[in-house]
């Protein structure tokens, strides 16, 4: 058996390390998410201070979340980074294609709720998920 | 296109993980170049190229290519002149 030289860094340890800092970052996001929407209500009686501060950490920590995914997007391989982007893609255009038709039923109260940013929220995820794993099961 | 990946690598006893840790890459993304279901890019191929100690041709292989290697477009034009 002949000799193989490695890479130095290691791919799989630095997609490890590239993907546990995204996870901490969506989970911050999430946590100051909730803060933002539930804070005023249950934690500082609705003072507008606390709100725009709130607000001002939940953006700040988004930023934060786009760069770890933007990092974690540059550490993948070619395949992956087609599959993730293959992904994003059906995702985005799930998300117009419903997204629009679900505010126009909202608008003529065809629909007996309220069109929420939620739904389109919980979708997107969804159809990202379901997409990633085609994809990766695809070229397994 | 067709690339000789999956031979080479037996031919050293080397497994998927260990070649994809040489090139850098996922063990996915070794298996599906080597199954045929991904072209590598232009970088990755000269790295495999770099790594077996060959020439990108002499790894991967334009199907619509001759077994020679020849074009069969150009035999065909060249054909239409004599």
């Amino acid at each position: 058996m002949s000799e193989l030289t490695t890479s130095g860094s290691g791919y799989r340890s630095r997609i490890r390390a590239s993907a546990t800092r995204l996870v901490c970052w969506q989970g911050a996001w999430v946590v100051f998410t909730a803060l933002m929407a539930f804070g005023p209500k249950f934690l500082w009686s609705k003072a507008l201070l606390f709100t725009l501060l709130a607000v001002a950490l939940d953006v700040a920590v988004g930023v934060g979340m786009i760069l770890a995914t933007k990092m974690y997007v540059m550490e993948l391989d070619e395949l992956q980074r087609k599959v993730y982007f293959n992904a994003l893609g059906v995702t985005v255009g799930v998300a117009v294609i419903a997204g629009i038709p679900f505010s126009v039923m909202d608008m003529y109260h065809v629909i007996p709720f309220k069109a929420d940013i939620g739904y389109l929220v919980i979708l997107m995820g969804l159809t990202f998920f379901v997409s990633f794993l085609y994809g990766t099961r695809r070229y397994r | 296109m067709r690339n000789r990946l999956k031979v080479l690598r037996a031919e050293r006893n080397w497994t998927q993980a260990q070649l994809a840790d040489a090139l850098d890459v996922s063990r996915q993304t070794i298996n599906a170049i080597e199954t045929g279901k991904f072209d590598p890019s232009l970088p990755l191929a000269f790295r495999a190229a770099r790594l077996f100690g060959l020439r990108i041709e002499e790894i991967f292989h334009d199907p619509a290519l001759n077994e020679d290697g020849s074009n069969p477009a150009t035999k065909i034009k060249r054909d239409a002149y004599m």
